[in-house]
C-alpha cells in the first residue's frame, strides 16, 4: 500500500516522522510549487478556492509517483471543504488513475479515528507503536512551532536580513532527521539558541502585526507568497494564532474534553457575529476584536471567494475596536509584486500611526 | 399596526407564503419590496466587499429599500432544514452582515433555524420569534400551524400544478397570475436557485424569453421532494448543502429525463454551485443525451450576451430534434 496526501504547511515532517515509525510506504509529492498549481488549476472547475487548487494538485502529483492509496481531508463543515473529498475523487478517477480513496474526517472522527487509519495503514501494528509514532510526529510538529515562533520575532529585527530565514530552513531539516527524543531536544535547543545570537538591532520597536484568516492560506507560504517573511523584511514582527502544532493539541486531546481556545475568541465576535458561519469567518471577526488593543496592524488572509471570509471582510470594518486591517486575497493570478506593494504601503501606514500616537502620548504627559 | 419587510430576494422564493402567514396571524402587515431593479443593486453593491457573491448584493439592496418602510426587517439565518446538510455560510452571516453594512435599518428579526439541535431549540426559536408580537405562547403555535399549512399548499401548488413560484404566489395572494405559455417546440429545463431563475433582473428575463421562442420551460420547483431527492443521492450520495438539490437533483432528474435541453443557471463566485454545477456538467458530458449549458452570471453580465448564447442553443436543440426526425423517416 502507497500512500499518498496532500501538504499544508509543514505537516509533511509529522506524517513523515509517523511513516517512518509505523514502516508505512508514503509517498510525498514534491513540495508546493508552480507545476502543482498549473496541474491543480488545469483540472479544477474554475470557481473552486486555490486550497483545493493546490491540494488537487498535491494529489495529482503523488498519482503521478505511484501512490495507489490517497488521504482526502474533509469535515462535516459549512464551506466546500466538506465537499473537497467527493470532487477531488472524480477529478482523479477521470483522469485515469487507479487508487483507493480514504476520507479523513477531522470534525467527525477525531482522534480515534486517526488512531484506526494508522492502524489500517501500518498493517495492524501494535497499538503501543502506534501511540508512541503518533506522540513522536506531534513532538517534532511542537519543536518546529516553537522554532517558527522564534523566527518571527528574529526576523523583524535581524541585521542581515535572511539570516533567521536560513536557520529556519537548516532546522526543519535537521528535525527532520532526527530520530529520537534526545536528538530533536539537542536540536531544538542549538537552533533556539543561534536564533537567539543573531545579531539584532537592539534599539528597534518593530511593529507588530497579526496573520489572521482562513487555515489553509495562513499556513501554507506557497499560497500567501510567503508573507510573513516578506513581512519581516520590512522590520514587522508578525504574530497568529494558527498553527498546526495547537490545532492539533486543541482538536485531538483538549477539545474532547471540553476544553476550547477558540471559545474566548468567539465570545469576543459575539456583538457582531453570533453564530460560527463555517471555515474560520467567526474567529477571524473575533481576533480583530481581541487584538485591536495589543497589535499595530492585522494582514487578513483569505482565498477568492471564500465563502466564510467574505462574511467576516463585510463585518470587520464595522466593529466599534478600531485597527488597520489589510485583507489580501490569495489565488492563482497573485502575484508578488502586487502584494509587495500593499504591504509597503500598509506598514508605512502603521507607521505613521504609531508616530502620531507617540507624539500625542507625548503632548499629553 | 406593526409592519414586517421581507426583502424579496433570496430565500424570499421558498418560504414567502409561510412567513407572510405566520406574521400576518400575529397581527402584523407584511411589506414585502418590489421587484429587482439596477438601482436595487448598485446600491447593494456599493455597501459591501466586491467580491460578495450578486444575490446577496441584490438581497441588501432590497434591504436598503425597506429601511424606511417598516418597523422590522425579517432575515432569519437558516443554517439547515434537514440532518447534517448545512447552509452556506453566507445565509448564516446574512443578519449580522446586514446590520453590519446597513447600520441604519431598522431591528432585525433574526431567527436561526437549525434541525441539528433538536425540535425543542426550533420551537424555542419560533416562540422566541413570535415574542416580538405577543406574549401568548399559544397565539404563536396557532400562527406557526397555519404558516406551516400555507408552506405546504405553496409546495403542493407547484409540484402538483406545474407552477413557478411566482405564479403560486400571486395565485395563493390573489394577485394576477402571470400566465403560463402553451406552445412547444422543445422542452427545455433550467435548473439553479430560485432566486436566480425568477428574479427577472438576475436573469434578463430568461423564463420569458424561452417561452418567446415557443419552448415550455421546466423549473425544478416542478418536481416532488422525492424526485429531486433520489437524482441528488444517484449523482453525488449525499447532498452536502440544503438548497443543493434545486441544482443537482434537477439537474440529474432533467438530464435523464423529460427535457431536450437543460440550461444551468449560476452566480459568479457562489461557493456550493461552484462544485455541483460541475457534477451536472460532468454527468451531462458522460450521458450525452441531453444538450447542457451553464451560464456564469455576475452584475456584469450584459443582456447581449446572455442573448446570444441563448439563441445559439436553441439553434443546436432544434437542429438536433430535426435530425432525429430525418432519421425516423
Amino acid at each position: 500500500m502507497r500512500v499518498g496526501t496532500s501538504h499544508l504547511g509543514n505537516i509533511s515532517i509529522m506524517i513523515k516522522a509517523w511513516a517512518q515509525r509505523l514502516g508505512g510506504n508514503l509517498i510525498l509529492p514534491p513540495v508546493n510549487n508552480q507545476r502543482t498549481l498549473s496541474l491543480g488549476v488545469k483540472y479544477s472547475p474554475e470557481g473552486l478556492c486555490l486550497p483545493f487548487k493546490l491540494t488537487l494538485g498535491n494529489l495529482i502529483e503523488a498519482c503521478e509517483l505511484g501512490a495507489d492509496t490517497l488521504i482526502i481531508t474533509g469535515g462535516d463543515g459549512i464551506c466546500r471543504l466538506g465537499y473537497y473529498a467527493k470532487t477531488q475523487e472524480q477529478i482523479l478517477r477521470e483522469l485515469g488513475y487507479n487508487f483507493e480513496i480514504i476520507q479523513l474526517s477531522l470534525s467527525g472522527q477525531k482522534l480515534f479515528g486517526l488512531l484506526k487509519l494508522m492502524k489500517r495503514l501500518s498493517n495492524n501494528a501494535s497499538w503501543f507503536k502506534i501511540i508512541s509514532a503518533l506522540r513522536f510526529g506531534i513532538v517534532k510538529q511542537f519543536a518546529i512551532d516553537k522554532i517558527e515562533r522564534v523566527v518571527q520575532k528574529v526576523r523583524a529585527v535581524e541585521q542581515i536580513k535572511g539570516t533567521a530565514n536560513r536557520l529556519y530552513a537548516k532546522a526543519i531539516q535537521a528535525i527532520d532527521n532526527a530520530d529520537n527524543y534526545n536528538t530533536l531536544k539537542r536540536v531544538q535547543r542549538d537552533y533556539t539558541d543561534q536564533l537567539n545570537h543573531v545579531a539584532k538591532d537592539t534599539q528597534a520597536k518593530p511593529l507588530i502585526v497579526g496573520i489572521i484568516g482562513e487555515f489553509y492560506v495562513t499556513l501554507e507560504p506557497f499560497a500567501n507568497q510567503n508573507i510573513e517573511s516578506e513581512l519581516g523584511k520590512l522590520g514587522v514582527e508578525v504574530r497568529r494564532r494558527t498553527f498546526i502544532s495547537t490545532w492539533t493539541k486543541f482538536s485531538f486531546f483538549f477539545n474532547s474534553l471540553g476544553l476550547d481556545e477558540k471559545s474566548k475568541i468567539h465570545k469576543a465576535a459575539l456583538p457582531y457575529l453570533k453564530r460560527d458561519v463555517g471555515g474560520d469567518g467567526w474567529e477571524t471577526v473575533g481576533e480583530k476584536v481581541l487584538h485591536a488593543k495589543e497589535y499595530d496592524g492585522l494582514v487578513h488572509l483569505a482565498p477568492f471567494t471564500c465563502m466564510p471570509e467574505i462574511v467576516a471582510q463585510n463585518i470587520m470594518p464595522s466593529t466599534k475596536e478600531n485597527i488597520p486591517v489589510l485583507t489580501i486575497l490569495c489565488d492563482e493570478q497573485m502575484n508578488r509584486t502586487g502584494m509587495l506593494t500593499r504591504l509597503e504601503a500598509f506598514v508605512d501606514l502603521l507607521k505613521s500611526r504609531r508616530r502620531a500616537r507617540n507624539n500625542n502620548q507625548h503632548r499629553g504627559s | 399596526m406593526i409592519k414586517v419587510g421581507i426583502p424579496r430576494a433570496l430565500l424570499y422564493y421558498q418560504y414567502y407564503p409561510m412567513w407572510k402567514t405566520f406574521f400576518e396571524e400575529l397581527g402584523a402587515e407584511v411589506v414585502v419590496s418590489s421587484p429587482t431593479t439596477q438601482t436595487m443593486l448598485s446600491s447593494g453593491s456599493s455597501r459591501v466587499v466586491a467580491d460578495t457573491c450578486l444575490p446577496v448584493k441584490i438581497f441588501l439592496g432590497h434591504a436598503l429599500s425597506l429601511v424606511e418602510k417598516c418597523d422590522y426587517i425579517f432575515i432569519p439565518a437558516i443554517r439547515s432544514v434537514k440532518r447534517k446538510a448545512y447552509n452556506c455560510s453566507k445565509f448564516l452571516g446574512l443578519p449580522d452582515m446586514t446590520k453590519a453594512v446597513i447600520p441604519e435599518s431598522p431591528p432585525i428579526l433574526d431567527i436561526e433555524i437549525d434541525i441539528n439541535k433538536g425540535k425543542h431549540r426550533l420551537y424555542q426559536a419560533i416562540y422566541g420569534l413570535g415574542r416580538h408580537f405577543t406574549w401568548n405562547p399559544f397565539r404563536v403555535r396557532r400562527a406557526s400551524l397555519a404558516a406551516w399549512q400555507a408552506h405546504r399548499k405553496y409546495r403542493e401548488l407547484m409540484s402538483g400544478q406545474g407552477l413557478t413560484p411566482p405564479q403560486a404566489i400571486a395565485r395563493m395572494t390573489g394577485e394576477v397570475e402571470p400566465k403560463a405559455s402553451t406552445s412547444t417546440q422543445a422542452t427545455i429545463a433550467l435548473i439553479g436557485h430560485p432566486y436566480m431563475l425568477y428574479d427577472e433582473h438576475i436573469s434578463h428575463c430568461l423564463i420569458h424569453r424561452l417561452e418567446q421562442a415557443h419552448n415550455k420551460v421546466l423549473t425544478p420547483e416542478m418536481l416532488t421532494t422525492e424526485e429531486l431527492e433520489s437524482a441528488t443521492a444517484r449523482l453525488v450520495g449525499k447532498a452536502h448543502w440544503t438548497y443543493e438539490n434545486e441544482v443537482v437533483g434537477a439537474g440529474g432528474h432533467y438530464l435523464e429525463t423529460g427535457a431536450d435541453g437543460v440550461i444551468g443557471l449560476m452566480t459568479f463566485g457562489c461557493g456550493p454551485d461552484s462544485q455541483m454545477m460541475d457534477m451536472v456538467r460532468r454527468r451531462a458530458a458522460r450521458l450525452r443525451a441531453t444538450t447542457f449549458m451553464s451560464l456564469t452570471l455576475d452584475e456584469h453580465t450584459t443582456e447581449g450576451g446572455v442573448v446570444t448564447r441563448l439563441e445559439a442553443f436553441l439553434d443546436m436543440i432544434n437542429r438536433r430534434k430535426r435530425r432525429q426526425v430525418e432519421v425516423c423517416v
